[in-house]
């Protein structure tokens, strides 16, 4: 469904973000990317619906090439639902006109049906009675999920988180979660930059680890979390787990 | 100084010699400013829009325009369209003379407004609007613009205030406002002049303390500055270092 072909991206000419990446995602597949910061994982999710433009390779979405000149742009866009680490809401409409938005302008839809569909999305993420609220009004957990309704309004058939969770304090996160967690559950192909180990342990199918625009290492999730056979990926699990080194390989080395 | 023998004159000071003559007098200044104020939105839009364009063939011309219109002073633009008109064959009302560099004048300053506003707008507004599909237009007019328009009024409304006191500029072409009218009364009745010069200030003072006035009431409305909760609480120890005396520290005093 998603296939990068030796893609890369350079920064001034001569340092590089994205650095000859080769991933296939398949269909309902759910691909967590997680690595240290500047690794390129952000970038890496914004190449595969072009808010960042490569310079080398390919990426093919949905059987379209994004480098060829003809490819619908808007159309593919409208197929693939992003939710941002900052909260992205627009704050000038309510929560139910955020979601009715895009439906409207880009879908047609008429007023009706696409507020009869912005008010189940909201049951769905249950914020039912926060219709009319302002994203000022909301906390950051409900604009989150507020922010993954908006997404999931376009009826996209690929879904791409940007670290949704990291400016949400512990409590939120977990309501945040639960929402793509019952996403992941209904098959939607999701690819979601995070270090929630909890929810990659529990629904990713792959683990992908990136450092300094490269993929170092590819993965189950036990296996990369657990047991990782490169030594970027031990530093940096150890790290993130507050586990010493030698503990998490055991005696192996 | 008696301001009272100014009653007489009130008519010239509104209209000028209107009906008798042309439209002059405040009205007259009202009506070129909004007039260029008008004109100048037009072109600060589509100025202020280009100067952030990525495209250099676009940027260059704008950013040409914007900073020469704003390096040079009003009263030179003005004169220069004076001159520069008749030459290149346009004879226009003089009206519209003095419209036309009020408005290009107006333009440039409006373009930056424009500009800082559309800047102040989060980029991930514009990505957001994007990946669920929009076309950048459709992005722009709505998700972008009215978030950049909200942010912009109280830099409009201090432009809207000075471009109605620079519309006095154009008396040096002849033009009859309220500046020239104060002048003619003066120079007519001396005995007279300082009444008359007062009058002036008055003219000016009401139009820009009540447009100050709506713009503030507008903001409030729209939540952009939430007055309730800005108050500045200061007490005696923010006082300590500033050298003044006590009696004016003790007025500044909010908070005992």
């Amino acid at each position: 469904m998603i296939k990068f072909k030796n893609v890369s991206k350079k920064f001034n000419n001569n340092t590089y973000v994205l650095k000859d990446i080769n991933l296939e995602i398949e269909s309902g597949e759910v691909v967590v990317i997680c690595g240290p910061s500047g690794g390129g994982k952000s970038t890496l999710i914004k190449t595969i619906n072009k808010l960042e433009p490569i310079d080398e390779g390919e990426i093919i979405v949905n059987g379209l090439s994004l480098q060829t000149a003809g490819t619908n742009l808007t159309a593919l866009r409208a197929d693939i639902g992003v939710v941002f680490q900052h909260l992205n809401l627009y704050p000038h409409k309510t929560a139910i006109q955020n979601l009715m938005l895009a439906p409207i302008k880009v879908k047609k839809l008429s007023k009706n049906d696409a507020k009869e569909k912005a008010c189940k999305l909201m049951e769905r993420i249950g914020l039912a009675n926060k219709c009319n609220a302002y994203p000022s009004q909301l906390s950051g957990g409900e604009q989150q999920r507020v922010a993954i309704a908006r997404s999931l309004a376009m009826e996209p058939k690929i879904m791409l988180f940007d670290e949704p969770t990291s400016a949400l304090d512990p409590e939120l996160t977990s309501e945040v979660l639960d929402v793509m967690v019952s996403l992941a559950q209904s098959g939607m192909t999701m690819v979601v930059v995070t270090h929630e180990i909890g929810f990659a342990c529990s629904v990713a199918d792959r683990v992908v680890f990136m450092d300094k625009g490269e993929i170092v290492e590819v993965g189950k999730p036990p296996d990369i979390f657990v047991n990782p056979k490169q030594k970027r990926t031990r530093e940096f699990m150890s790290k993130i787990l507050h586990i010493p080194v030698n503990n998490i390989n055991g005696d192996n080395q | 100084m008696n301001l009272f023998e100014q009653i007489p004159n009130w008519k010239f000071y509104l209209l000028g010699a209107y009906p008798a003559g042309p439209l002059g007098g405040l009205t007259l200044n009202i009506a070129l400013a909004v007039i260029s104020i008008f004109f100048g939105l037009l072109i600060g839009i589509f100025f202020g829009l280009g100067r952030t364009s990525c495209r250099r063939y676009i940027r260059y011309p704008c950013v040409f325009y914007i900073e020469n219109m704003r390096s040079m002073p009003l009263l030179m633009i003005v004169f220069w369209f004076y001159f520069f008109l008749p030459m290149i064959g346009f004879r226009l009302p003089l009206f519209w003379v003095a419209v036309i560099p009020l408005s290009f004048y107006a333009g440039a300053y409006q373009a930056e407004i424009v500009r800082a506003g559309f800047l102040a707008v989060p980029k991930g507004q514009m990505e957001a609007a994007l990946s669920s599909g929009m076309s950048r237009g459709q992005a722009l007019l709505t998700v972008v613009m009215p978030q950049a328009f909200k942010l912009m009024i109280p830099s409009f409304v201090s432009f809207f205030n000075s471009q109605f006191k620079n519309t006095s500029v154009v008396y040096i072409i002849g033009i009859v406002e309220l500046t020239q009218t104060g002048i003619i009364i003066s120079q007519r009745q001396p005995n007279k002049m300082f009444s008359a010069y007062i009058c002036m200030a008055i003219g000016f003072w009401v139009v820009c303390y009540s447009m100050s006035h709506f713009a503030r009431r507008l903001e409030r409305k729209l939540g952009i500055l939430d007055y309730e909760s800005y108050k500045p609480e200061i007490c005696r120890d923010d006082l300590a270092l500033l050298p003044l005396p006590k009696t004016v520290k003790r007025l500044m005093i909010t908070n005992k």
